[in-house]
């Protein structure tokens, strides 16, 4: 009775029993070892804690962790929802085929992309060698091959959000843009991007913080080198196999933190442009809105 | 003109879901397409908007020929059944949608909206999102959205739709409104033919891709040409009558006399049925006795069925096998005055009188299927052609068993094979004024080609074959056949010909079909035309049934594969006056 209030009227019984089940499980196996991480942080004291998260080592990495993610996924944001597209829009031969072989990245085990990775983009590769003869760029063992395994593991994640949207999208939208005069880029601009967002927002998030996390396929492509290519999570698993569990935690609990700040802000970002696409705060459009009383007393 | 359609035809896999339409909208005009789901009227609007493109044909709009012109620049308002509403702006920004793309300057396009929420009744609405709205207001919105660019016509797909009937009746009456402020050209689809009778200047009745009628509503309702569009507007009693020099019989007692009497097809609209206690005390045409078979109250109008005595008036519709023994049934719907004066039960028997009734121009009035033997008689009336006009005209499809005196009255039915021409020499001489030679098991035609074997049956030709691609959806192409032989000189009176036969068919049939003139053999080209579609069909005119030179049409009717192919007397055809 005690959750009577909020309660919401449904004809199926068993509010009492899901909520006991959500609460449980969300606090067995996502809030309680998050605890167990911040209370094993707190066994450090401020300046040894300070010495391991400042450390020039976890400084270059957290730069490269977060910056290869967030470029992954802003990558993955634009091709994902090329790919969707095409997906949604067009049907050609394969379209089924290629709509199965989007999930790939999900199934795989990530060492396994990590491998064929490394071994297309090594400087002996297939594609590394004609890479470097051609544009003088070597992907593996530096940055750039972080990425791309990022972007190999977020696509998915883009795709996936966006697709229901597209599918959602009504048609006749479109043809309306389009008897009132409105040209296909304008259609796109105005009509199917506001109607999209959302999802590919949701998207680009989920990919970020995959990215983020990402081990497995990133360590046999990056080389590991200290202060170049070394991720977070590499440097945690190092940490530990050093037996420094108090150090590996206090890492953990710095990842922890940024990543919680990131998607708090995308999710403020993105609250805010829902509550601007369903609510005239545009400035053109305050302006209008400030002057209008002006002109109807002018008119009375 | 303000909209110009001609022979607009759009197919969808090889199909065509509009056939050849053709029409005129006058400015200022609001007509009205209507017709069951899937008769190709949205399409049609569509491919005005030029969001659906033709496959053949024109479309201009004020004189420009817009038939090549994407809908962005054809300057047209289209208005959605589901009003495709922009969810994430604003009613304002909704309406202003057309100026913004125009780069039309703040000032005038805040006038502009201004102007058109004041128009739509939704004035201080600008702020709102259209999901603050409701159906009816949203619609209103996209009313003024579609008008904001000033648009040339107004075209509507079912823009009721998704209301409920109190709104609806509501903005019916505020888009009539609107269309005649602004004298704007408009055309509306509907399946509702309240809605198209409270909103037409015209009414343009689709079906199966064709369009039927095109006429006011009432010229519509009280004078219908076609069984479709009798009984889609209103309901109506189809019967069929035998035309007399005293006017419409409908007794469907044998008739003394030699001649096979000519059969029409009639309308009886229920509120034309008299109902009195015996014959004498009926003021309008007696009809039959019949006894009162349900009885319905609906407030301001009692309906009736009355089941009519078995000589009395046979039903056209349903009953492939027509009726037996037992009398058909009649619709009667009766006002209360009426009611009060002859009150009647269920189980009384009545008189039946008609106070007016309505002789369709059609040419097909009822088919018979006749055969040897019931098996085969059967088979016939099953095979898909015949199945199918019958369904769909809504029509008797009687049968017969072996040869009576004359032939049987409408148009009989053989099958090809063996013996065909030989039956079907004898029916044309026995007073058959159509005759439908179809192979039991050939599928409907897609392709149907008309010729006549002389200039005099070319009328009563292009009236059974426009009557029969009327239910069918098939191209139409009548071809015209000069003897290779011929003069130069000649030449010119078979293109007349053809001409006079293709404005013709679209005056006076609303059909629209493809004309060529050829060189060569009558029957040779014939055959070759007919064996370059796999279901294809002939209608063939004459005048003279005794001039037919039965040999080539022997190989036709008895070789295989074989395709229908349909005789149309015109030497009993019906006279020119319509009673």
């Amino acid at each position: 009775m005690a959750a009577a209030w909020f309660r919401q009227p449904s004809i199926l019984p068993g509010f009492g029993l899901t909520l006991g089940f959500t609460t449980f499980f969300l606090s067995a196996l996502v809030l309680l070892p998050l605890a167990a991480l911040v209370f094993k942080t707190t066994s450090l004291t401020w300046s040894e804690f300070l010495d391991v998260v400042l450390d020039e080592r976890a400084l270059a990495s957290y730069r490269l962790s977060f910056g290869a993610a967030f470029i992954a996924a802003a990558v993955n944001a634009f091709f994902g929802f090329i790919v969707a597209w095409s997906l949604v829009r067009y049907d050609f031969p394969g379209r089924r085929l290629v709509d199965a072989l989007i999930d790939l990245p999900f199934a795989l085990p990530t060492a396994v992309s990590g491998i064929a990775l490394a071994t297309v983009f090594s400087p002996t590769g297939w594609l590394g060698v004609r890479l470097q003869q051609l544009f003088g760029v070597q992907v593996a063992y530096t940055w750039l091959g972080v990425v791309v395994a990022l972007i190999l593991i977020g696509l998915p994640f883009v795709v996936r959000s966006v697709q229901p949207a597209l599918v959602e999208a009504q048609r006749d939208l479109e043809e309306a843009a389009e008897t009132l005069g409105a040209g296909p880029f304008t259609v796109f601009r105005r009509i199917i991007l506001p109607a999209v967002l959302p999802a590919l927002v949701t998207g680009f998030t989920m990919a970020f913080a995959r990215g983020v996390g990402e081990y497995g396929s990133v360590v046999f492509i990056s080389g590991n080198l200290p202060l170049k290519t070394e991720i977070t999570p590499l440097l945690i698993v190092i940490k530990l196999e050093q037996f420094d569990y108090n150090g590996a935690a206090a890492l953990g609990f710095m990842m922890l933190l940024v990543s919680f700040l990131m998607l708090f802000a995308i999710n403020l970002v993105q609250s805010w442009s829902r509550r601007r696409h369903s609510g005239p705060v545009d400035s053109g459009r305050r302006v209008e809105r400030r002057r209008r009383p002006r002109n109807q007393k002018a008119g009375a | 003109m303000s909209i110009v359609l001609d022979q607009v035809t759009k197919r969808y896999q090889g199909a065509p879901v509009v056939n050849d339409v053709s029409l005129n909208v006058r400015q200022g005009e609001f007509l009205v397409l209507l017709g069951p789901s899937g008769s190709g009227k949205s399409t049609l609007l569509r491919a005005i908007a030029g969001l659906t493109e033709i496959d053949h044909g024109r479309v201009a709009l004020h004189g420009r020929d817009v038939t090549h012109v994407n809908s962005r620049e054809r300057h047209v308002g289209f208005v959605f059944q589901h009003y495709a509403l922009f969810r994430h702006m604003t009613i304002g920004d909704n309406i202003e949608f057309a100026l913004r793309v125009r780069k039309v300057k703040s000032a005038e396009r805040r006038a502009r909206r201004k102007e058109l929420l004041k128009l739509v009744a939704l004035e201080g609405m600008d702020d709102r999102l259209p999901a603050q709205l409701s159906g009816g207001q949203q619609q209103r919105v996209a009313v003024a959205r579609a008008l904001a660019h000033r648009p040339e016509v107004l075209l509507m797909d079912e823009p009721f739709g998704a209301l409920d009937a109190k709104i609806r009746e509501e903005l019916r009456r505020t888009i009539r409104q609107i269309q005649r402020e602004l004298d704007m050209t408009t055309i509306l689809v509907t399946h509702d033919q309240e809605e198209a009778f409270a909103l037409a200047d015209r009414i343009g009745v689709m079906h199966q891709g064709r369009l039927l009628e095109c006429g006011k509503p009432d010229d519509l309702y009280t004078r219908p040409a076609t069984r479709f569009v009798s009984t889609f507007l209103g309901a109506a009693n189809l019967l069929l009558g035998y035309r007399t020099p005293r006017g419409v019989r409908f007794s469907s007692a044998p008739m003394a006399g030699g001649e096979v009497p000519r059969e029409v097809v009639a309308i009886l609209r229920p509120e034309e049925v008299e109902l009195c206690a015996d014959e004498l005390a009926i003021k309008s045409n007696f009809v039959s006795h019949g006894q009162v078979e349900e009885v319905l109250f609906g407030g301001a109008v009692e309906r009736l069925r009355v089941r009519m005595a078995s000589d009395g008036p046979v039903p056209v519709a349903p009953g492939r096998e027509g009726s037996t023994g037992q009398g058909s049934l009649l619709e009667v719907s009766r006002t209360l005055p009426e009611q009060r004066d002859f009150p009647v039960a269920v189980g009384q028997r009545v008189a039946v009188g008609a106070r007016s009734i309505h002789v369709l121009p059609t040419p097909i009035s009822s088919f018979t299927a006749v055969a040897a033997n019931e098996a085969a008689a059967r088979e016939l009336r099953d095979s898909p052609l015949l199945l199918t006009l019958g369904t769909r005209m809504q029509t008797r499809v009687a049968t017969r068993i072996g040869r009576f005196e004359r032939a049987p009255p409408g148009m009989p039915a053989i099958a090809t094979g063996p013996d065909c021409a030989a039956a079907a020499e004898w029916h044309l001489t026995h007073g058959a004024v159509q005759l439908l030679c179809v192979p039991p098991t050939a599928p409907l035609p897609n392709h149907v080609v008309i010729h006549t074997l002389d200039a005099e049956s070319r009328r009563a030709t292009l009236a059974v074959a426009a009557s029969l691609l009327r239910h069918v959806a098939a191209e139409a192409i009548y071809l015209g056949i000069q003897p290779a032989a011929s003069a130069e000189s000649e030449r010119g009176a078979h293109m007349r010909n053809l001409l006079d036969a293709r404005s013709a068919a679209l005056a006076d049939h609303g059909l629209d079909m493809r004309t060529e003139l050829r060189p060569g053999v009558v029957a040779e080209e014939l055959q070759k035309e007919l064996a370059a579609y796999e279901r294809s069909m002939l209608v063939l005119g004459t005048s003279n049934p005794d001039a037919i030179q039965w040999d080539w049409l022997k190989s036709l009717l008895e070789g295989t594969p074989a395709r229908p192919v349909l005789i149309v007397n015109s030497a009993r055809a019906e006279p020119a006056a319509d009673a």
